[in-house]
Order: structure tokens, then sequence, then C-alpha cells
């Protein structure tokens, strides 16, 4: 192969690679934008504002990475939210006049409990043949209960180092923004990369992409399905370990896990994951999480009542996905 | 005599689906250094038998000796590691990830790959490209490849002809010879017998779920092969034999016409009519543009430029049901495509009929009847009526087609209506056509099987890059002389 070509291989290549993450990058000019708005929208926009935006998205960032993870694998997990409230419940009791030494077990031991928990529901649906939906929404008010059960009204706290790893201050208030930053940028990676350079998480895609043809291609289905599943609640016991760090207490009312669960789904979408599975990045997922969090402030400093934000925020879901048809469209009439 | 024992033996395999016996019992042997057939109607079990080979389902009875070893396959990946690779007829092989990544998936080894690949010509194939734009005798060769590249004892080939061109499969035939001087053996599931004759040395036989025959192929014919597979001679040709009605449709007037109809690249201009009560035949090698043709035919697709005239008149389908009450109604290949898998035969037949608004609360009995007679004269197999997506292939097709018999039509578009359908099935099929021409429809028929024109068809056009090369009068026509056409050789 001569030079020539051997440039026009990696041209083609990275054309290639941006025409199929086009809907990614996409997201992240879009959050792009809404901060350059929100910049100049504020009197004073500095570093307490991207301390405060980083670190009130981790929980949505954290539970989206779960649900994009399932999703992908052809799944959906109505649970998430659940999972998260149980987390943060369980956090918030026993972490509470803790030294941070016990804090970091019981964190540690809270995500590989929660991981466990619901891979079993991964494996329960795989097993049973009952469809996702169905089993999560069950499993979701099991979680839910239990949450309540442990925690019954909103308390308990943690140790202050450990508000210190999640929002850069031990006060929760203000404080250095590269904490929060890293806390998103680590994870997401991590995500990122299992999901697509390792066999695990290609096979994820496989699964989602058609079950059957994974496994006439010899991979373990229900291998995939499991860890999908495991990996997603994990991520929803880390979102439980950001709200209890970012509060400072815990809160098991349901409607807050409830409301993350559709909020996670929300960033799934509009991160450009196929709700039907087998395609798209976890990378759009984070910065759809940034923009859902961003709109609440953004249409507060434009002085719209927060009760007409939700409306906008359903109108730009389905601007951004009209707009990602057409582009579809128009790429198939090209063809 | 030295007789080795024989690499694969199958003993008293038996398998059923819910109350639907796919399998009585099934005894088969593969020897080493051959190449075996595997054959039978549709609905004989052959589908059920690789499924049992390759892992996917277990069988309930009987035995599978693998190279001496005894075997029970729960998972593909156990069958491959017992040595047999199979290539499904559709293709293993994730649609939303690239070529490399599904390499990478199934821990194939890409040398190894490349070096099969570069067999048919492809080794320079782009890895990076996603699997879903590529088209499916590519994905058909990577999948061989890739079963290639396990290093197999059996390899496992069903219908694997079916989606390759003449040069492609000419190709596989060579390299299947040289796979069994060196010791692997393979096992060829397919309905075209020319290829059994050619290159097969054992034929073993399945009907019903049991195996009837095993013939050396050096010593028989074609026709005893067919019947060995239907246990009773039969005659190809349907009652009304084409060619025949060639002198009375000639100057009928056309129903179905279109003018220097495009499409981007793939289709450049195609005109044509088709009469009442002829049936047109369209040949062309994979990829000509005659699913471009079809797709705009049918009111999928909108063409460039050209016009499609219905009596003389033109029109406009703005979709598939706008094309459908406007008369015009396609047979896909993919049987799946055209029905309702999960629902049963009834309501698959009757789904375009609900689809008017004043039917929403019940069908008239006349209709009701009409469907029932559909089932009665295209004599579909009932037994596993429930969902439609269990009945054998020749069977899915007999309800898309009964499905318009019962809605009514003027053109019918039949897209390789017969593909991987068995001979006698084929046989009805081709008696249906003619009957509805002779009753007044247009028919469209594209084929795969070159032999099929003269048997069904009235004339015959022949497409090439775009564009329609050739028309030959259907009667005479023959393998040879379509496939010049068809080459761009005229």
């Amino acid at each position: 192969m001569n030079r020539d070509s051997r440039a026009t291989v990696v041209f083609n290549r990275t054309g290639l690679i941006l025409s199929r993450s086009g809907w990614t990058l996409g997201v992240w000019l879009l959050l792009l934008a809404l901060l350059i708005w929100y910049a100049n929208l504020i009197p004073r926009f500095g570093e307490f504002q991207i301390t405060s935006i980083s670190k009130n998205s981790l929980p949505l960032v954290y539970l989206a990475l779960g649900q994009a993870v399932i999703v992908i694998a052809g799944g959906i997990d109505l649970s998430l939210g659940a999972l998260l409230l149980l987390s943060n419940a369980i956090a918030a009791r026993f972490m509470a006049d803790q030294p941070l030494g016990a804090v970091v077990v019981i964190a540690l031991l809270l995500i590989g409990l929660i991981a466990c928990l619901n891979g079993m529901t991964g494996y329960v649906i795989r097993l049973s043949g009952v469809p996702d939906i169905v089993v999560t929404l069950a499993t979701s008010y099991i979680w839910s209960g239990l949450a309540l059960w442990i925690l019954p009204s909103p308390g308990g706290g943690t140790a202050p180092e450990f508000r210190w790893l999640f929002t850069g201050s031990e006060s929760g208030i203000g404080g250095t923004y590269v904490l929060p930053v890293l806390m998103m940028i680590i994870p997401a990676t991590v995500v990122f990369l299992l999901s697509r350079r390792t066999r695990l998480g290609l096979s994820m895609y496989a699964v989602g992409s058609d079950s059957n043809i994974a496994s006439l291609a010899g991979l373990g289905v229900t291998r995939a399905k499991v860890a999908s599943y495991a990996l997603g609640g994990a991520l929803a016991a880390l979102a439980g370990l950001a709200t209890v760090a970012i509060t400072g207490t815990g809160d098991p009312r349901f409607s807050v896990g409830a409301n993350a669960t559709l909020n996670s789904v929300a960033a799934v979408v509009l991160g450009g994951i196929a709700l039907t599975g087998g395609t798209g990045l976890v990378l759009g997922v984070v910065a759809a999480g940034m923009i859902l969090i961003m709109l609440n402030p953004i249409l507060s400093a434009m002085g719209i009542n927060p009760n007409n934000a939700q409306i906008l925020q359903g109108v730009l879901i389905a601007i951004v996905m009209m707009i990602g048809g057409l582009a579809a469209l128009i790429r198939e009439r090209q063809t | 005599m030295n007789r080795p024992s024989p690499l694969l033996t199958i003993t008293g395999v038996a398998k059923a689906y819910g109350s639907v016996v796919a399998l009585e019992a099934v005894d088969m042997t593969v020897r080493h250094h051959e190449i075996h057939a595997l054959l039978g109607a549709n609905g004989a079990g052959k589908s059920t038998l690789v499924r049992i080979l390759a892992g996917v389902h277990p069988a309930d009875r009987g035995t599978l000796v693998v190279a001496g070893k005894t075997a029970n396959f729960r998972t593909p990946v156990e069958a491959m590691r017992g040595g047999i690779a199979t290539v499904f007829q559709d293709p293993a092989l994730i649609r939303d990830l690239t070529i490399a990544q599904n390499l990478r998936l199934s821990q194939t080894n890409p040398d190894t790959f490349a070096q099969w690949l570069d067999e048919f010509d492809l080794g320079s194939l782009d890895r990076d490209r996603m699997v879903r734009n590529l088209p499916l005798d590519i994905l058909r060769l990577v999948d061989l490849a890739r079963a290639l590249a396990l290093n197999p004892k059996i390899l496992l080939l069903d219908e694997i002809t079916a989606a390759l061109t003449a040069d492609q499969a000419e190709k596989l035939f060579e390299l299947l010879d040289r796979l069994k001087s060196d010791g692997c053996s393979v096992v060829l599931i397919t309905h075209r017998l020319a290829e059994v004759m050619r290159i097969c040395d054992t034929a073993t036989i399945l009907r019903d779920g049991r195996n009837v025959a095993e013939l050396e192929v050096g010593g028989i014919t074609q026709q005893e092969l067919v019947h060995a597979m239907l246990g009773s001679p039969v005659d190809l040709a349907p009652d009304t034999p084409a060619g025949i009605a060639t002198p009375t449709t000639a100057d009928a007037e056309a129903v179905f016409a279109v003018e220097e109809l495009a499409s981007g690249e793939t289709v450049r201009q195609v005109s044509f009519a088709v009469r009442r009560g002829e049936v047109l035949g369209l040949v062309a090698l994979e990829g000509q543009g005659q699913e471009r043709v079809f797709d705009i035919l049918c009111g999928e697709r909108r063409p460039s430029s050209g016009r499609i005239l219905i009596d003389g008149s033109p029109c406009r389908f703005l979709s598939p049901a706008d094309a459908v009450r406007q008369g015009v109604v396609l047979i896909p290949g993919d049987r799946l495509q055209a029905l309702l898998p999960s629902l049963p035969v009834y309501q698959n037949l009757v789904v375009t009929l609900i689809t008017r608004i004043r039917q929403w609360l019940g069908l008239p009995a006349d209709e009701r009847a009409r469907a029932a007679n559909a089932i009665d004269s295209l004599s579909i197999d009932t037994r596993a009526a429930a969902q439609v997506r269990r009945l054998s292939g020749g069977n899915q097709q007999k309800v898309a087609i009964g499905r318009w018999l019962v809605s009514g039509f003027r053109t019918l578009l039949c897209f390789d209506p017969t593909r991987g359908i068995d001979i006698q099935t084929k046989g009805e099929i081709y008696a249906l056509l003619r009957k509805l021409a002779a009753d007044g429809a247009a028919v469209l028929l594209y084929t795969s099987e070159l032999a099929e024109i003269p048997l069904v068809c009235d004339r015959v056009l022949v497409m090439h890059n775009g564009l329609i090369v050739d028309e030959q009068v259907a009667a005479r026509a023959t393998e040879a002389s379509l496939l010049t056409a068809a080459h761009g050789l005229v």
C-alpha cells in the first residue's frame, strides 16, 4: 500500500467515525451552545455555576449511563430510579456520623449489592421471557418499598469528605469544579470503553441488535443481558451515592425515583440511543443528561415559570428527535 | 476393505415444537471426504435438523456421534467446539456492528478469515463497513469465511447458493471440492438439484420428518431425486402450459405499464407493459436494480423520473397501501416481510379487508367465507395455523398469496416467490399464477430460478445494470439464452 492510499484510508476512517457518531457530536454541540447562552444570560458566570451544573448533573448522568447500557443490550429498566432511592436510603441511614473509612466501605458494598440485585433482575427477565418493562416495573415498586422501610422519612447523612468527593466542597456549597467534573468523566469513560472496546460490551450491542443472530453467532445472550443489568444497577447505586453527597441527606419519596427513571429514559433517547437497542454511543447520553439538568436554571434565568419548564423540556426532546428523523431521511434519499 | 468409521452419525433424532412434530426419527451418516446433500420438500425437517446439528435447539431424542465422540450440543458454541461450523440461511452477523467487530465477538482469527475471503476475491473488503450496509451475497461469503476460519471437521451450508451470483457459486464449488480432499466434509442443504448432481457425492432425503433414502449421486438422475423427495412422480409443469397463452394475450390491452422509469444510478431506464391475462417474467443477476424496480412498483419508493400507467392512464403511488387501493399488490421473496408472523392464518388472510373502516366491527359472512375458501383452494397446511411463523416456508408463501385472493387485485407483482420453497409447492404456485392470469390478472414475476421462466411466463424481460436489455418469448427461452442476456451479452 502506498502513502497516498494509506492517507485516504485514514481520512475515510475519520470520516466514517464522524458520520457514525454524528448524533453524539450534535448533542455535545447543543450542550455547548446552551452553556454559552446561559453564560450570557446571567450577570456573572464563573466557577460557582460550573460546579453547580456539573454536580447537579451527576445523579442523572450516572442513571442515564446505566439506562443506556441496558437499552443498548435490548432491554429497558424502569427500576433504575427506585434503585437510586434504595442506594440513597441505605447510604444516608448507615453512613450518618461514620468515619470516612466506614463510609467508603459502605459505598463499595452498596455498589456491589445493587449491581447483584439488578443482575438478578436481568437473569429473571431472560429466564422467564417476561418483557423487561413488566419485570422492572414490578421490581421498581419492590425497591421503592424497601427504601421506605430502611429510611421511613427524609434524613440521615454522610461524611463531609464523601460530600467533597462528589461536590468539591465538604459542605456541599460552592467548592471546586474539578472534582464533580472528574467524577463525571471517569465513570463515563470507563462505561464507554467497556461498551465499545471489550468483547462483553460488543456482545451487549449484538444482543440488542438481534438476540437470535447473536446466539447463532455463538454469543452468550444471558451473560450479556445479566451484565448489562448489573452494570446499570451499579451506576444507579452510584447515582444514589451522588445524591446523598449533594443533598447531605436521604430522601425516600417514591416520586423522586419515578422522576429519575423517566429522566434517564429521556436522556437516553436524546443521547442518540435507539430504544430498539443495538445502536448509539453512551457518550451522547452524558451530554443529554447535562442538557436536561441545565434547562431548569436557564428557564428560570429567562424568567419563565418553572411549571412551564416541563412543557418546554418535552417540546425540546420532540424537536431534537424530529431533526434526527429528518437527517436519517435525507441520508436515505441520497443513497 | 478397510472402511474408516464415519465422521458424523445421527441415530433416531427426533424433535417436536409443542404439538408440531418436526422430526420423527432421522438417521444419517456423513463420511470423511464427502460432500453430502440433505434434501427434502419444505416442512420435511431439514431446517430443524440443521438447528440440532448446529446446537441451536437440543434434540428431544436420539444421538449424535461426531468423530467417534457422542455429542450433545446445547449451544452453538459447543457445536463449533465439537467441529461443526454452520452457515445459516440468514447470515449470523450483527447488523449494527462492523465486520471487524463481528469478528472480534466471535473470536475469529482475522488473518485466517482474510485468507478464506480472498478465495472469493474479497480480500480487500473494508472491515470497518457496517454489516447492514453490505449486500446479502457478500454477507453470506463473510459468514462462510468466518465458519471456515474455525477449521471445522464438518461444514454445514444451509441454502448458501440462494443469494450468490453464478460466478461466486462457481468459486464456492471449487472451494468445496478442495476442502473435501483436505479432509473436511460438507453437508449441503439446497433446492437446486443441478448443484447436487454436480458436486455432491451422497444425498440423504428427508420426508415428513424421517429419512427415506440415502443415494449415491453418481448413479442417479434428477428425476429420481425428485421422485425420492416427493414419494410419487410429479409433473413439474402446471396444467395450463405457458406459451400457449401468448397468441391470445398478444393483442390484449396493457393493464399495467411503466415508461422510462429511473431511480438514481440503480435503475437507469426501464419500460414495459403487462397485458391482461399475461405472466411477464423478469430475470437478472443479483443487484441489477430489480429490487429497486419492485420497490417503486409497489409504492414503497418514488422514482426519480418516469411514469406508471394503469389501464393507460398515469398514476402515482403515495404508499404501498395506496398501490393496493389501485389494485397493484406485491408478494415479496421474504415471506415474513409480508405476513404478521405471530397472528393466525385466518387473520393474516383477512388483514387487508380490516383496513377498510366499515369493517372494523367485524367482517361480513361472505368475506369470512372467502377467507375459508382461500385456505381450502390453496391447500394450506393448517396444523400450525395458530401462528403463521410456525408454518413452513411454502405454506407461508401460500398465505401471502391467499391474502390477495381474499381482497382482490388487478396486477400481481411477485418478487422471487418460490425462493427456498419445495418443488411440489413450487408447482402449485406456478399453477396458481397461470390461473390468476387466465382469470384476467396481469402478473409480473421476478425469479432467480431461470428454469421457472418457460414453465410459467408468456414473455420474459432480462435486466442488466439498470436497463432492460432483452425480451424473449418464454416458451423458447432456455437457461443458457437467459444467462447470456443477463450478463449483458446481447
